[in-house]
């Protein structure tokens, strides 16, 4: 536990420092709430939760690619796989969180007459999702440029998808939109229990194959053997 | 201090650093007719007697140290291949290294040294082979290896964590083992601000923080300036005499003399052979 807990803290010191990039982080899904705030507040909404989306998912993709030179060797420090992706995914769930929450002030200021804790929930399962996506998508592609493109692709597939669609349920941050639906629009309770199981099952799914992948690329390899000191 | 004390002081530190007593006459009579014939202050022309006879012993080498027993083997790699597509990069190669020995990989660019090590290292696999190793691994890469955004006390940590070390405990080991490389560490610079020699010295005391028994190093040395390099290789050597056992991956030659073991892995070469005079001489 403590060395997942040394593994978060370092994930979170290192983010913290980069003000830049936290600074982008909270423009981006300010500016996808403000693009259209003068039209209808629920567009905004879903905007925004895309954005923080977009923006949690990115930090975690650069994190765990800026990460994979240090991993093998902390491997061989003691630490186990999970220490590393779990380790990696809580810091960024907090840094999620830390985000989040200024844009649930701003909305609970900006916009009235909405479940508020509907828009926290969507909030929650952007996060839930984001981080475990971007280190996959961190971990399956070695080069930050693709990795870049690829999110960018799925955050457009994501945006443009009829969310009515069969096909919109496949994509991982469908949850939030289907939440954020009944947080604005006061629809009716399926929408927060559809939105729920979809989040939690996309998060639960994405933690699985995060940790397959990391297991695979940090497993102890068959031909070296060790033999403790005699 | 006159000439002739200077003269004795500076024969004492050459015996100290174990030049062979034949050069060590040589070059105090050298020394003394230099000042006999130019004149002048030998603490101003020459500089305090132990800085210049640890120049000379630097440039004329020291001799052996008696040759100890080998100790028992900390990693033996045997018949590793490796091929990337068509190509194989390593064919049946194999080293063994036993602890307080320090054994070099050579070989031209491209010809597999890293790829060895990282074997060694249990990062990749081989197609064919196995490499047995005896205690804890550590482990330096050729480049990487440290956060950009963390401080060098932040990554003392977070290996000693690694190895179950309590934080004040690692911070300790890590600037303990920075100060053997002439480095003190310093507790509120970011990584990034580091220079590539200093990041480097960084990599390198994270390798050895935990006292590993054998120890990976991939030309670690980068951006060294020289003093640090001295300081290297004596680190090194300390490391040795303390029973560990070492590879490095080097291209510089001159270094030779003072490994154990050389494995060559140049395309024709594929051979380990005795590290020869200088250190050691122990394969």
């Amino acid at each position: 536990m403590n060395r997942m807990v040394t593994v978060a803290e370092m994930t979170l010191r290192e983010l913290l420092r980069r003000r830049g990039v936290l600074a982008l982080m909270l423009l981006l899904p300010l500016t996808f709430y403000l693009i259209r705030r003068d039209a209808y507040v629920g567009q905004s909404v879903r905007s925004l939760l895309l954005g923080i989306s977009w923006a949690v998912s990115t930090a975690a993709l650069f994190a765990t690619s800026a990460a994979r030179e240090l991993e093998p060797r902390l491997r061989l420090a003691g630490y186990r796989p999970h220490h590393l992706y779990l380790g990696r995914m809580f810091g960024l769930w907090v840094a999620g969180l830390v985000i989040a929450l200024p844009f649930f002030l701003l909305i609970a200021f900006d916009a009235p007459d909405l479940r508020y804790g509907g828009v926290a929930v969507a909030m929650l399962c952007c996060v839930a999702v984001a981080a475990p996506l971007g280190i996959l998508i961190g971990a399956l592609l070695p080069r930050e440029l693709e990795g870049t493109l690829l999110l960018l692709t799925i955050v457009t597939v994501q945006m443009l998808i009829d969310p009515a669609g069969a096909g919109a349920k496949l994509t991982p941050f469908w949850s939030s939109r289907e939440i954020a639906t009944w947080a604005v629009d006061h629809t009716d309770d399926g929408y927060l229990a559809r939105g729920s199981l979809h989040g939690l099952a996309v998060t639960v799914g994405m933690v699985v194959v995060v940790a397959a992948v990391f297991s695979l690329r940090l497993r102890r390899r068959r031909h070296l053997r060790h033999l403790p000191l005699g | 201090m006159n000439p002739d004390e200077w003269l004795r002081a500076f024969a004492a530190e050459l015996h100290h650093r174990r030049v062979r007593p034949d050069d060590a006459r040589h070059v105090v009579a050298e020394a003394a007719t230099h000042l006999r014939d130019g004149g002048g202050d030998p603490a101003v022309v020459f500089g305090p007697p132990g800085r210049y006879a640890a120049a000379i012993a630097e440039s004329i080498g020291a001799p052996p140290p008696a040759p100890a027993a080998p100790g028992p083997v900390r990693l033996q790699a045997r018949g590793i291949t490796k091929r990337y597509g068509r190509r194989t990069v390593l064919r049946d190669a194999g080293l063994t290294v036993r602890a307080g020995q320090i054994a070099a990989i050579v070989g031209a660019n491209g010809c597999g040294k890293s790829t060895f090590l990282r074997i060694c290292a249990g990062l990749i696999s081989p197609d064919e082979g196995e490499v047995t190793v005896t205690g804890r691994l550590g482990y330096c890469p050729q480049q990487g290896g440290t956060s950009d955004f963390l401080l060098p006390d932040e990554h003392f940590v977070l290996v000693g964590t690694g190895q179950g070390l309590a934080r004040g405990q690692a911070r300790r080991a890590g600037r303990a083992a920075a100060r053997q490389l002439g480095w003190d560490a310093p507790g509120d610079v970011l990584t990034r601000h580091l220079s590539g020699g200093t990041r480097q010295k960084l990599n390198l005391t994270m390798s050895t923080l935990a006292e590993p028994d054998v120890l990976l190093l991939d030309e670690p040395y980068q951006g060294f300036d020289r003093g640090t390099y001295v300081d290297f290789w004596e680190q090194l050597g300390r490391l040795r005499d303390a029973g560990r056992a070492i590879v490095v991956v080097t291209h510089l030659l001159n270094q030779l003399d003072r490994v154990d073991a050389v494995l060559d892995l140049t395309p024709a070469g594929g051979t380990v052979r005795d590290g020869g005079a200088g250190w050691g001489g122990r394969a």
